[in-house]
This record gives structure tokens, sequence and C-alpha cells, in this order.
């Protein structure tokens, strides 16, 4: 062990050194550009006053949720989650559409079940509307 | 120590270091969601333990709900007693004097003077109009549209001036007047709501009630940032720092509507011809803490947004210099957004297609 380190350390040249300064930059720097985007990782959906659950948006599943009036569709596609099916009679929640963002968040008020999408870091605490 | 192990060292303190301070960071943040008001109430408590942020955001939805039976415009208590405002609205159609609560009288009082501020155009009196158009319930669908039961409401043109307080007691000197607080409630409970807080002596909070937000201190060591709901598309189109004691409130076209004909008909309803406004997508007002024994933060938010809403894009300006609102942002019906320099000094735009635009709104003197 030793004398492997001893070998890796003597074997590091000057280059190498500007190949791994570099790369670290290159790392910082996607980091900064990539990480901004804020792609949401996974949907909450709430019903009432409690989580029902957190579910990965990296899968296609169609989740069926009881809430206040009845059974409504949540379906998950690669990165993005709506409602697909409510029994509420407006269809706001519906007609809400695709959400692919951290932060955006979907409610059925007479069902009483939201949907948010969650990233890695939260854009804002609460929304306004 | 071997050279060569030293730097592996190091990185390892520096991990250990990082994560110790990423726990150390971990939120003290208690998140609760409840269904109130017919609305979604989300409150956020920052830096109490979290037994205690319970039993507070508990208290406050209890208080929240009393509230609410207290000012409902059409729905029983759960014992099928009318709530005050229904017993209000029934002696006011008959013209009778009837008791009301110290905290009732101050809330009509409150309401009627913003009234009269906005020209009459908050006006929480038309209740049978609002009614007429179907918004009177949980879920509402599109109504027949009865021209002439509307010329008739308009006419009988019921103002919050027509009500009489005296002694506890109040009468109607107008029988078609019907209160409907659905623009004022909402906001009175959250100046209620931080004013417990105040009491209790929690410094981090945020409370929304169906859209309408006040802050109370910051997150962690940051001011809590809310976002602000696009009016066609789900996301948010911008975020804002909402400091201490500052409340934000929107009125729009698109959470309580129904479409007929291709065209939209929202809540939002002008008494002068009993239509709704079909002119506006989105009214935003941001609004500062006020001065105690005045019209506070958290109503004025929930308020003021209504008559700049329903007045026409070339009176908007002076509508919210009588409103005292400086802060605040028009989305038309041409998804043009019209914003006050100082409004516009406090935004992050996230929306790119909106912010192209954008129109600086002049600041109207009153």
């Amino acid at each position: 062990m030793r004398n492997l380190l001893h070998n890796i350390n003597s074997a590091i040249q000057i280059g190498d050194w500007c190949v791994l300064t570099a790369g670290i930059i290159l790392v910082a720097v996607l980091f900064q550009q990539l990480w901004s985007h804020q792609d949401a990782t996974r949907v909450q959906i709430r019903h009432g006053d409690r989580i029902y659950g957190t579910y990965s948006l990296n899968q296609q599943r169609d989740i069926h949720v009881q809430g206040a009036m009845g059974a409504a569709t949540v379906s998950i596609l690669h990165g993005k989650a709506r409602f697909s099916q409510s029994p509420c009679h407006n269809q706001y929640c519906v007609h809400q559409g695709w959400l692919s963002r951290a932060g955006q968040a979907a409610i059925c008020l007479p069902n009483q079940l939201s949907l948010e999408l969650i990233g890695e870091t939260k854009p804002y605490d609460s929304l306004n509307y | 120590m071997r050279k060569g192990l030293k730097p592996l060292f190091i990185v390892a303190a520096c991990c250990l270091a990082i994560w110790g301070l990423i726990s150390y960071k971990q939120p003290k943040l208690y998140h609760s969601q409840s269904y109130v008001f017919g609305t979604l109430v989300d409150i956020s408590i920052y830096g109490e333990p979290e037994q205690r942020a319970k039993v507070l955001s508990n208290h406050i939805l209890q208080d929240f709900q009393q509230l609410h039976q207290q000012l409902h415009a059409w729905k029983p208590t759960t014992d099928n007693q009318a709530s005050e405002l229904g017993a209000l609205n029934a002696a006011f159609a008959s013209g009778k004097p009837v008791q009301i609560s110290p905290r009732m009288a101050e809330i009509l009082l409150d309401a009627t003077r913003l009234s009269r501020q906005s020209d009459g155009l908050f006006n929480p009196s038309i209740g049978h109009l609002i009614g007429a158009w179907g918004f009177q319930r949980d879920e509402f669908s599109a109504v027949n549209i009865d021209t002439a039961l509307i010329t008739q409401l308009v006419k009988a043109n019921p103002s919050m001036s027509d009500i009489v307080i005296k002694n506890n007691t109040a009468y109607s000197k107008n029988p078609k007047l019907k209160l409907d607080l659905g623009g004022y409630a909402k906001g009175y409970a959250l100046d209620q709501a931080i004013d417990y807080l105040r009491k209790q002596q929690v410094h981090n909070a945020l409370i929304n009630i169906g859209g309408n937000i006040i802050a109370l201190g910051q997150h962690d060591d940051k001011p809590w940032r809310v976002g602000i709901q696009h009016p066609r598309k789900p996301g948010a189109i911008a975020s804002l720092d909402l400091d201490d004691g500052w409340a934000i409130g929107t009125s729009g076209d698109y959470q309580r509507y129904f479409m007929l004909g291709g065209k939209r008909y929202c809540h939002i309803i002008d008494p002068r011809t009993g239509y709704p406004v079909q002119h506006t997508q989105a009214v935003t007002v941001l609004i500062p803490p006020q001065a105690a024994h005045s019209t506070q933060a958290g109503v004025l938010s929930d308020v003021a947004s209504k008559p700049i809403f329903i007045a026409p894009l070339a009176n908007k300006a002076e509508m919210a210099a009588a409103m005292g609102v400086q802060h605040y942002m028009v989305i038309d019906q041409a998804a043009q957004v019209y914003i006050t320099p100082a409004m516009q000094t406090k935004l992050t735009w996230l929306d790119t297609d909106l912010k192209k635009h954008l129109h600086a709104q002049p600041t109207a003197q009153h």
C-alpha cells in the first residue's frame, strides 16, 4: 500500500496536474450550469394534511390515489408528472397538464389532492396564485 | 506519518467537516398543508422544535376553521345553524336590526372603509350577483346567464354604506344587500395568524391561504422566497423575497372560472356592470407592513388586488394609488405585463417568454 502510494506520487508529472486542475474546473463549471436548471427528481403527492407518497420521476407509472371525492390518477412519465384523471367537476387539475420543474404544483381543491415536484433545491418556499 | 498519506487525511477531514456542516444546516423547517376556507392552507414555521411548531400550526388551523364558519357566505355550520354572516344576511334582507359580534363590527367597518377607498370597485355587498354567476358553490359550472336578473341586481345598487352599525347591532337600508367576504376573509385570517405567532414569540413563519401569503421573519439566514404563479401555465413566472411583515396577493381569472361559448367567466365581478371582468388575467400586489390600528398587510394584500383587477387598464394606476399600492403587476388578456418600477426591482424572472412583454406601469399620485 505504502509503496503503491509512493509510486503514484512520484509518477505524477506537471502535465498530470494540469489535466487534473482542468478537470476540476470543468466539473465546477458544469455543476454551476446544470445544477441551476432545477430539474425535478421526485413528485410528492399529498392528500389533505398528510403526505400520500413521494415517487421518483425517473419511471413510467400511473398511481391511483383516493381523494376526498374519489380516485384520481397521477401519471409519471420520465421526468414529468400530471393529474391524468380526476373525479372533480371542473378538471382544473387535469388541465394543468405536465409538470416538469422543481417547485411546480397542481392542486385539486375539491378532491383535496396536490402534486408538487421536488428537486435538489427548492426555488421558493411557497407559491402565490 | 508518510508523506503520501497526508493528502488523504486532509481530504477525509474536509469531507467530514462538509458532511457535519450539512447535517447541522439541515432545515429546522416545519411544514403543514390543510384544506380550510375551501382552499389550501400552507404553514411553514422555521426554527421551532417540531412538536411546538405542530401545536402552533394546529392552533392556527382551528382559528381559521372557526373564522371560516363565522364568515362563510353560503354554508351553514356543521350543526346546520346559519353562520354569523348567514344570519346577518337574512336580517339584512328583512331590514331588521340584528346583534353582531365585536369582531364582525370591526370587519364590517374596515371593509366599508376599503370599499369607499376603491370607489366601490371592492364591494363585498354584491353577494346576490356572485350567486347569480354560480360562484357561491364549492364546485361551479357554466350557468345560464340571466341578463334580466343581473340588470335587476346591478340596479338595486347594494353598497357597504347601506349598512348601519349602532351599539353592536347592524341593519341594512337596502334589502338587496348580501355580504360575501370572499375577498377579505383570507387576508384577515393571515393578519390574525401572524398576530398570534408574534404573541407566541415565534420569529419565523410563512403562511399561505389559497395563494395569499404573509411572512414573519425569515427562512434561516435568508428571507422567505415566494413564486408567482403563471396565469396560463403550470409553474412560476417569477420569484421574490418576502420580507418580515410583507404580504402578497393575486387576483386572477384562472382559479375560479368557467368557460362558456369559448369565453372565460371568472369569479371577479365588476359591480357596475354585473359581469365578470374579461380584460385582465392577473393582478399581483405586494404590501409592506402597515401602521398599527390601520388595515393590516394581510387584508390589504387580499383586498387591494380586486379593484385594480376590475379597473380598465388606463385606470389601474389611479386605482392602485387610491388603494395605497406601489408594488404591483398586471397581466392583461393579451399576456402583456405592466409592472411598476418598485415591483420590478423585487422580482427575479423565471419565465423568459413573459419577460419579453414587460411594460413600465406608471405610478400615479393620489
